[in-house]
């Protein structure tokens, strides 16, 4: 796990430096890391959920739900004031997931390859950022922690490497994260992916899938499933293009009842109103004398 | 067409783009090709519904005077659909999570595509499945 010794310094400056912006982090996964006067405030990577797919993807709060909050809030991204209003989630177990988020995110970048970093002055708003800032050697300590625990597990696992597989039926009984675990793990997917697929932490899954793989729950498939490919019975040909049809020729005389083809048109169609004449089938037949009646009172005339 | 180098091509996008779950190449129209795609999903559908959305994109692009046509991305609550023209004779679809760096994908794909669209129109023969 050498992306840690590239972010370690980076973050470290930042902090010393009582910067106030985004370290962004190129490779792989790479994120972005928020300051503000030296202190981490937000971070997010596409190698750890963010606090949005932590509430949807474990179930405490559905999709529909998420857009009408979204919705209600004005469309902010992180909507903390209706999720406690509606009770969907108290405003400490908020703090927490944003938290959570934040170490998990800079857990990921660490973990994986860090090719390059700069700072940027002009840093956006984070959409969820943590109340309780954090420092950057506290941060950096959990980080470390967290790395050396997962290197020192029996059968070490990389967020982003391995791709489990469920081992025949457990005997004992499971957890609810191991038997989430064994519901997802297909051989495609991480550790990464199946924190994201759960609704959990990249942490906290890859050190129970490295668990798994050492109590035999959970094997490396040594083939990833293959590719299937199969050649089109004609061929890969190109697309026909759309094109306005040529006039054609004045036909010999046509009956005519049969209707004239309409040329592929070349601009947005334009909707004549009351065109489809649907409003004359829904509405409800209107007598004339109703709309007299409606003329007369605007002249003064009613009654 | 050389199987396995489609395959290398589909399978590099995945370990190259984080987030990445699933991709299909398929005709432009709506035949599979290749599926690199889980079990829950059914390639030979997607790649036609993939075919019928790219479609109706570079037609409403084409009516709104908006340009050639690049690629369009439908987002989800829990991930993203991409679809990408390969030339004139096939597409590709691009699955992934909520967490896929879009940017990073519409910067391998470029490539992924050209070459995708040399191995398709190249003659080569090869085995099933690879």
């Amino acid at each position: 796990m050498s992306g840690y010794s590239l972010l370690a310094p980076a973050l470290a400056g930042c902090g010393q430096d009582g910067f106030t912006g985004a370290l962004r982090v190129t490779g792989t996964p790479g994120g972005t890391v928020h300051f503000r006067d030296g202190l981490v405030v937000a971070a997010e990577s596409p190698g750890a959920p963010g606090p949005e797919a932590l509430l949807l993807r474990s179930g405490r709060i559905s999709a529909e739900q998420w857009a009408g909050l979204v919705e209600e809030a004005g469309g902010t991204e992180w909507p903390v004031a209706e999720l406690v209003a509606h009770g969907h989630a108290g405003d400490a177990t908020l703090r927490v997931v944003c938290v959570m988020a934040l170490h998990d995110a800079v857990f990921a970048m660490s973990a994986g390859i860090v090719e390059d970093w700069r700072r940027t002055l002009g840093d956006t708003d984070p959409f969820a950022p943590v109340e309780v800032t954090e420092t950057t050697e506290r941060l950096l300590q959990d980080t470390a922690r967290r790395i050396a625990a997962v290197e020192r597990l029996p059968h070490p696992v990389h967020p982003d490497r391995e791709r489990p597989l469920p081992v025949g039926k457990p005997e004992n009984p499971l957890t609810p994260l191991q038997y989430d675990l064994l519901t997802h793990a297909d051989g495609r997917s991480t550790a990464r992916d199946l924190a994201f697929r759960t609704g959990r932490s990249v942490y906290t899954v890859t050190v129970e899938v490295a668990r798994m793989l050492a109590d035999e729950l959970l094997e490396c498939a040594p083939e990833p499933p293959p590719v299937r490919i199969r050649t089109p019975p004609a061929g890969v040909r190109p697309r026909v293009r759309e094109r306005p049809r040529p006039p054609e020729p004045a036909p010999a005389p046509a009956p005519p009842a049969l209707p004239e083809t309409p040329p592929t048109p070349d601009t947005l169609p334009r909707r004549e109103p009351g065109a489809s004449g649907i409003a004359d089938v829904l509405a409800p037949e209107r007598s004339a004398a109703g709309w007299k009646w409606f003329f007369r009172l605007r002249n003064g005339s009613a009654g | 067409m050389n199987h396995e180098a489609l395959a290398r091509e589909m399978r590099g996008l995945r370990d190259q783009v984080t987030g990445l779950t699933d991709t299909a190449v398929g005709t432009a129209d709506g035949l599979l090709i290749a599926a690199d795609t889980a079990d829950c999903i059914e390639p030979e559908g997607l790649a036609a519904l993939a075919a019928a959305g790219l479609g109706l994109a570079r037609r409403t692009a084409h009516a709104a005077q908006r340009g050639t046509l690049r690629r369009t991305v439908a987002y989800g609550s829990q991930g993203v659909t991409a679809l990408y023209a390969v030339g004139d004779s096939a597409l590709m679809v691009v699955l992934g999570d909520e967490g896929m760096d879009l940017d990073q994908l519409h910067r391998a794909a470029t490539g992924a595509v050209r070459r995708i669209e040399t191995i398709l129109t190249s003659p080569h023969k090869a085995t099933e499945g690879v």
